[in-house]
């Protein structure tokens, strides 16, 4: 065990990918018992297509499955489906169905609740968040009960890894009929596990699906706790009040590493976390100014210090376990360099750049310290940054403005690339017909040839091509600094030893389906 | 008496509505968009404008507020814009649990506080009077968020006698309850010291003592009852603060109140829940306060409602 303990701990140093459940003992898995996961929110709803963050979609997807899944290493493989084929024009996609699945409430799955499920998200009037993931397909019909073919305006290469989205589960036609808008609190799939109660602010119960089509779980039950003060929420882990707490504060990671009763593992994540400049304005529509900061900043240090090391510095705009990403480069830490480059551009010490730099305060892991210390990290290149903390909601609004009203220089966000694909981590955020609030390019960044190469990647159809053209587009949005790119996000998970082939997986999800608990 | 009653229910039927019309006003003035927080970043503009729509926020406000205001009165408070649930029900579940931590809090707060406040009071400027007021006034300093986590990590983590956090049985109340109760427990001391100190220089107590009565007698029976009215005011005063919600103690101990449910709502924009979430609130506030004035006629008999 000890060594097991100790081989986690390298790989987790290292940053790599730790899957519990791959360095697992070589024990017989028990069956039974109730396994408690310490979350910090509860989840909003358990609708699938209307589910926009992971807290939701963690709970959701032990119990809904969609057609394919996106494995912790990053493969899509089939869930729901048994495979498919896609026509030469690339655009008529014949997907063949699992058969003998039966929704919780017993109602097959088959072609026609799969055909409900996608027109369902495809229907304005639902209102699904991430309807634009299938809203390239025009028409889903029947084949027979096992098979369903879609058709694509254009060829739509991203639509397998946008089938993996929890948004697009599958869910029992009967259920969401017969229960209307209150099917979000109690939701039926096929999944491993079957819902039993959800009390809002306080916990949602699953309970093992004995009837499941693939290997059924370990567990009797599954619990998911809403404790949203983190050091309660690792206190209980302490206690033993719970099995897996997640998103352990990076500060605690020291204390807590000498701890008998628990390991705490540290996973990669699909999230970056950048510094959008707005290109369409002074002073950032210069991009001397926006390298100028990108050497300014020392990254490193920001994930030593502020993330007691629980990050990778971004060495792309996307993060290595996403479909697509090769590794670009990184802007060295050049306090020269930035100066010169300010120079040029007609800033010196006597006339320093100034701009004012919008962040938000508790969304994504120590945020305002982070904005703290690119301030005063910038400072000694003579940039002097103003701070502007904002709650979330308001300055989503105030980010989210069209161009010719929005006045914010710098910005600071996160993007989670969750479907695996490249696609959904460039597309969104710099093509240009993606301005907010179109879409999420909030630095209103334009530039033809990535227009061109992001427009390709999506209508590509053979994957060694893709990779080429989005490495290609990466270079050149690298160059062009429309961000000041600083890294991507680990998520650190306390599990205690008793709780075995727990799997965090990238996507920010805790996954059970294979855990189980040691008497 | 009834009458009385009866009169001051109907004055805070204006009370509420002016509560209902500023809440309403309120979270419409503060900056984001609800329409958007709910979709998240990702969603297209069209998606946001159909939930908009949804919602109604395209209507102009007043017939908004019209809208809302027919609805309360039918009880209807509409449904969570975020996950859909009726609003009612989400509040209606976590009313119990706020009552409960609220009334076990300030019981704790009461019974510490009163006897500190008292045994304070009988010996004035003691070491015993100057210790228990310095751990008062440590107990109103220490931010719940500190103290909480504290008595979890003595009674949960290392003792391992009481359930970290969460809702159950009545030893999940414990230290919540106390947590809760310390900083209140303190307020209530220092108020008890100095209304029995008052008292206890009044003429009436002199005379008690001067025809021989034992000391317990004099303070128990003559200086205590009429300490307690200022007292009973800061209770209800609290009760109504607690009864709000202790957000902090709730989220120290992730307990499912109405503090957590009315900053949740807070910070997504949920219209409806926050409406509802302060409805109530001012309602609790308005009938504890209510029940203080009733109890200062049934404590000192000298106070009638005509």
């Amino acid at each position: 065990m000890r060594r097991v303990l100790a081989l986690i701990a390298a790989i987790a140093l290292t940053g790599a990918l730790v899957i519990s459940a791959a360095a697992a003992p070589a024990v017989t898995p028990t069956r039974g018992g109730t396994l408690i996961v310490g979350s910090g929110v509860d989840a909003v709803t358990l609708d699938a297509p209307m589910i926009t963050d992971s807290p939701s979609a963690t709970v959701s997807e032990h119990m809904v499955e969609s057609l394919y899944r996106l494995t912790p290493e990053g493969k899509i493989i089939p869930m729901l489906a048994l495979g498919h084929t896609v026509s030469p024009d690339g655009r008529t996609w014949t997907v063949r169905l699992r058969t003998g699945v039966r929704f919780h409430d017993g109602t097959p799955f088959d072609a026609e609740a799969a055909k409900f499920n996608l027109d369902r998200m495809l229907d304005p009037a639902t209102r699904a968040p991430f309807r634009f993931l299938i809203s390239r397909v025009t028409s889903v019909t029947v084949v027979d009960s096992s098979t369903i073919r879609l058709v694509t305006d254009a060829p739509f290469a991203p639509l397998l890894a946008h089938f993996t989205h929890s948004s697009v589960g599958m869910q029992s036609p009967t259920a969401v009929r017969r229960l209307g808008v209150d099917y979000a609190r109690q939701p039926v799939g096929t999944g491993a596990f079957k819902f039993k109660e959800w009390v809002r602010g306080d916990r949602v119960v699953m309970t093992r699906n004995d009837d499941f089509w693939g290997e059924k779980a370990f567990l009797d039950e599954v619990q998911f706790r809403v404790i949203p003060d983190d050091g309660a929420r690792v206190a209980a882990l302490e206690a033993g009040s719970i099995h897996v707490a997640v998103r352990v504060p990076p500060r605690e990671i020291e204390r807590l590493k000498g701890a008998r009763d628990f390991t705490v593992s540290i996973d990669d994540s699909l999230r970056t976390i950048y510094v959008g400049f707005n290109v369409t304005r002074p002073p950032f529509n210069d991009v001397r100014l926006r390298r100028a900061l990108n050497h300014a900043v020392n990254k490193r240090a920001i994930v030593n210090s502020a993330l007691n090391g629980t990050a990778r510095v971004s060495d792309a705009p996307i993060v290595p376990a996403v479909e697509g990403y090769s590794k670009i480069m990184t802007y060295e830490w050049d306090l020269e360099r930035a100066e010169a480059l300010l120079r040029e551009a007609g800033y010196s010490r006597a006339r320093p750049l100034r701009a004012v730099f919008h962040h938000p305060s508790g969304r994504y892991i120590r945020d305002a310290e982070i904005a703290a210390s690119i301030q005063g990290l910038v400072r000694r290149a003579g940039i002097e940054l103003e701070l502007r903390t904002m709650e979330w909601g308001a300055y989503l609004a105030l980010t989210n403005r069209p161009q010719p009203e929005n006045d914010v220089q710098m910005y600071m966000l996160g993007w989670g690339t969750v479907t695996g694909d490249a696609d959904y981590g460039l597309y969104a955020l710099f093509h240009s017909s993606n301005w907010v609030p179109t879409g999420s390019n909030r630095s209103f960044y334009k530039n033809d040839r990535v227009d061109a190469l992001l427009d390709r990647g999506r209508t590509t159809v053979d994957q060694a091509e893709r990779n080429k053209i989005y490495a290609e587009a990466m270079r050149v949005i690298m160059d062009d600094a429309p961000w000041l790119f600083l890294h991507s996000e680990s998520q650190v998970t306390g599990i205690r030893h008793t709780a075995q082939g727990v799997v965090v997986h990238p996507a920010e999800r805790i996954e059970l389906f294979k855990a189980w608990l040691r008497r | 008496m009834w009458a009385y009653i009866v009169k001051r229910l109907l004055l805070s039927i204006p009370v509420i509505f002016g509560v209902a019309f500023m809440v309403f006003a309120m979270v419409r003035i503060v900056p984001g968009d609800p329409a958007r927080i709910i979709a998240g970043e990702a969603a297209t503009q069209e998606i946001v404008e159909g939930i908009r729509k949804d919602m109604g926020l395209d209507r102009p406000l007043l017939r908004q507020f019209a809208t809302f205001i027919g609805n309360v009165m039918r009880g209807d408070f509409g449904r969570s814009v975020r996950s859909k649930a009726p609003v009612a029900g989400e509040v209606a579940a976590r009313l119990p649990n706020t009552i409960r931590l609220a009334t076990a809090g300030l019981f704790v707060a009461v019974v510490v506080g009163v006897s500190a406040g008292i045994i304070s009071a009988i010996r004035p400027y003691s070491w015993m009077d100057t210790v228990v007021m310095l751990v008062a006034l440590a107990g109103l300093s220490m931010p719940v968020f500190w103290s909480g986590l504290m008595l979890i990590l003595i009674f949960a983590v290392w003792l391992g006698w009481l359930p970290a956090v969460g809702t159950g049985g009545m030893a999940h109340l414990v230290l919540p309850a106390v947590t809760l109760g310390m900083s209140t427990a303190a307020i209530i001391a220092r108020m008890s010291r100095s209304s029995m100190l008052e008292v206890l220089r009044s003429d009436y107590i002199r005379t008690a003592r001067a025809k021989g009565l034992a000391e317990a007698a004099v303070v128990n029976r003559h200086a205590f009852r009429n300490a307690l009215i200022p007292v009973i005011t800061v209770v209800g005063l609290q009760m109504g603060t607690l009864l709000s919600g202790a957000v902090l103690t709730e989220t120290v101990f992730a307990w499912p109140g109405i503090g957590r449910l009315l900053v949740e709502g807070i910070l997504a924009r949920d219209y409806p829940i926050v409406q509802a979430s302060v409805l109530v609130v001012a309602m609790a506030f308005v009938m504890v306060n209510l029940m203080v004035d009733v109890l200062y006629a049934v404590v000192d008999p000298r106070i009638h409602y005509d």
